[in-house]
């Protein structure tokens, strides 16, 4: 590093190690409060899914005595509560007023068709715009599956069947993913798109700050006066701001590993194993997060060197979030198996990449290509930024 | 010492088109003379000065500082000017001392020596008592001492000031005007811009009157009283920017 680029970078990134700002939304928030709404998101979610599980439905039966073995067999279930209905639109008044989930409304004729070895037509009358109600409907519905393979055992049984006259084939699913590798795939699908996100969007303020801050403060044409060039200049306040999203992106990823360690007992609750990255994976991660920082540390700060003022490049930054945030939203749908002309777009590349890597799904190729035309894109922006930096039309914008 | 010849700047501009914020304008400074630039808000005296310190490159004329050419040897220029403008310009999470050895970094002073000179600034301009202090926590004045002493850290031969007392108040302009005298003691090539012709009367040796990007008039300030029949500098001033608006106004009517 050139004295003057090393002088103007160690000035800048000391005042930006002093801004308030910068250490909050760089350092605590993702390190204290993603973990902390990723935990309490992760409570929540366990906490539901046990409920769901576990917790007493209020269900209703609209026409009990109709059918009195399935009403039985309803009854008997621990976990639910069974009121009876006279009328359909009383039953469909309770659901909509909250007072039973979900009703079983039998037709007069159900028992007959039953004992007649036919299928008794049974509807499940719920609410599917309310959660609660759709749980309860699930739950009966698997009720009355069980009810159905009891009734078809003995059918079968009185007929002197066996249960595989009605089932020519039994199928066997295997995964051959152990469970972490279960466990790392879920995580591949949102890792990246945080981890884009905090290179991006990390060091935010300090490239409005170092650039377009200083010309609204009158620091900068105080800074060209001096005897440093324009590229020193420019070379000092980018290794400033790419070292900023470096730490972001970083953080984001330490944030999300605190989580799950901390989180860890849900985790097992929920996929049954620990989570765990290797530390080659990890390397791998931070490796490929170097061209994102370099890349959107150079976007921020051509749109810093092209705005008068911190209002107004945020006013410019709309188009710089879209860059950013469609590739890593697509990166949502796309597979860790995508075409290899993926490997070639910018930021998606990379977020495909992360899921790779963390889906078991690596492919040193595909990682390869993205590293380097990452690299080249970053190299390409940095050029662009150095250009801008020197056309006083741009850096004298009135 | 500064030369300027012929210096011209132009700029398009999407609603005026082809701007030319400086014409040819051409003047001598000498070591030991303030050499003032007297102008309305727009009349080319900033872009002048920007050309003069590198910021701005001329469209058309050449300028030399302190023997090297502002095209040519920039850097060299910039080594050898100390800038001032009217905004103090300081890195408000710096603390005063910080900033002092951030600009004479920048001017290749480095380890004892830059120690050395800081301290003598910090004594000279009486900045000890808040020398830790973070600069945005400052008062007006002590920011202005800061920002003076930022200026001539690398004892420039040259030194440039942009209106550097607007929205100040008295004190402080004082200690500015002050300082200026001070560098045309010691030998200073000293240019200077401003709309206020107290201070053109009290600090210029020789003083330009700049409208519309080109020199009206240049002399001293007795001279230019004499060549308008005024007693004072503001009527003389006025006088010479009416007779041009009239002139340029005929221009376009006989056109």
């Amino acid at each position: 590093m050139p004295s003057l680029t090393k002088v103007i970078f160690l000035k800048e990134l000391r005042e930006t190690l002093r801004d308030k700002r910068v250490i909050l939304g760089v350092v605590v928030s993702p390190l204290l409060l993603t973990p902390a709404l990723m935990g309490a998101v992760m409570f929540f979610a366990s906490k539901k899914a046990v409920e769901q599980q576990t917790a007493t439905l209020e269900v209703g039966i609209y026409q009990e005595a109709a059918f009195p073995e399935l009403t039985d067999y309803i009854e008997k279930n621990e976990g639910l509560t069974v009121s009876p209905f006279d009328t359909r639109e009383a039953a469909i008044e309770a659901i909509q007023t909250f007072q039973t989930r979900a009703v079983i409304a039998i037709p007069l004729e159900a028992r007959i068709t039953f004992q007649a070895n036919g299928s008794a037509p049974i509807e499940i009358i719920y609410d599917q715009a309310n959660e609660n109600s759709g749980n309860a409907h699930n739950r009966l519905q698997g009720i009355l599956r069980e009810f159905n393979q009891e009734q078809t055992k003995l059918r079968l049984i009185s007929s002197n069947l066996d249960e595989s006259f009605i089932k020519p084939t039994e199928i066997k699913s295997t995964s051959i993913a152990e469970n972490s590798a279960v466990v790392g795939f879920v995580l591949s699908m949102f890792l990246p798109y945080i981890v884009i996100m905090g290179a991006a969007f990390g060091g935010l303020n300090t490239a409005f700050d170092l650039c377009a801050g200083e010309k609204e403060r009158g620091t900068m044409e105080t800074l060209l006066v001096s005897p440093a060039s324009r590229y020193e200049i420019v070379k000092g306040k980018l290794y400033t701001i790419f070292i900023v999203s470096l730490i972001s992106a970083i953080c984001s990823i330490l944030g999300i590993l605190i989580a799950m360690a901390f989180g860890d007992q849900i985790i097992q609750t929920i996929f049954g194993e620990s989570m765990s990255i290797s530390y080659l994976n990890l390397l791998a991660l931070v490796i490929i997060v170097v061209p994102l920082a370099l890349l959107s540390s150079a976007a921020l700060l051509i749109v810093s060197t092209f705005a008068r003022n911190p209002k107004e490049a945020q006013a410019y930054i709309f188009p710089f979030i879209a860059i950013f945030l469609f590739p890593a939203a697509l990166s949502f749908v796309l597979g860790a198996e995508s075409p290899i002309y993926t490997a070639l777009i910018p930021v998606l590349n990379i977020a495909i990449s992360m899921k790779q890597l963390l889906g078991n799904a690596f492919d040193l190729s595909y990682f390869s290509i993205a590293l380097a035309t990452s690299l080249a894109y970053a190299w390409l922006t940095i050029r662009l930024v150095s250009h801008l930096f020197q056309r006083e039309t741009i850096l004298f914008r009135s | 010492m500064i030369e300027a010849n012929k210096l011209t700047k132009t700029f398009r501009d999407r609603k005026r088109g082809l701007v030319r914020a400086v014409d040819r304008v051409s003047f001598t400074c000498h070591p030991g003379q303030i050499f003032g630039l007297l102008g309305a808000n727009g009349a080319g005296k900033t872009t002048t000065l920007r050309m003069l310190g590198t910021l701005l490159e001329p469209t058309l004329g050449s300028a030399t500082v302190a023997g090297f050419d502002v095209a040519k040897r920039p850097e060299d220029v910039r080594r050898s000017i100390g800038f001032l403008s009217n905004g103090t310009a300081l890195y408000g999470r710096l603390t005063a001392r910080e900033m002092l050895e951030y600009f004479g970094r920048l001017n290749g002073i480095h380890g004892a020596a830059l120690q050395t000179r800081v301290d003598e600034l910090v004594e000279n301009l009486e900045i000890g008592e808040f020398q830790k202090g973070r600069c945005d926590k400052l008062s007006t004045g002590q920011k202005q001492r800061v920002s003076i002493a930022r200026s001539i850290i690398h004892r420039p031969p040259v030194m440039i000031f942009d209106e550097p007392t607007t929205g100040l108040d008295v004190m402080t302009s004082q200690t500015i005007m002050r300082f200026i005298e001070q560098c045309r003691d010691e030998g200073l090539t000293v240019v200077f811009s401003t709309h206020i012709m107290s201070e053109v009367e009290r600090l210029c040796d020789e003083v330009a009157i700049v409208h519309h990007g080109k020199i009206a008039t240049e002399g001293t300030v007795s001279e230019i009283k004499t060549q308008t029949g005024e007693d004072v500098l503001e009527n003389a001033f006025l006088k010479i920017v009416h007779q041009l608006e009239a002139e340029a106004a005929q221009q376009i009517h006989n056109s």
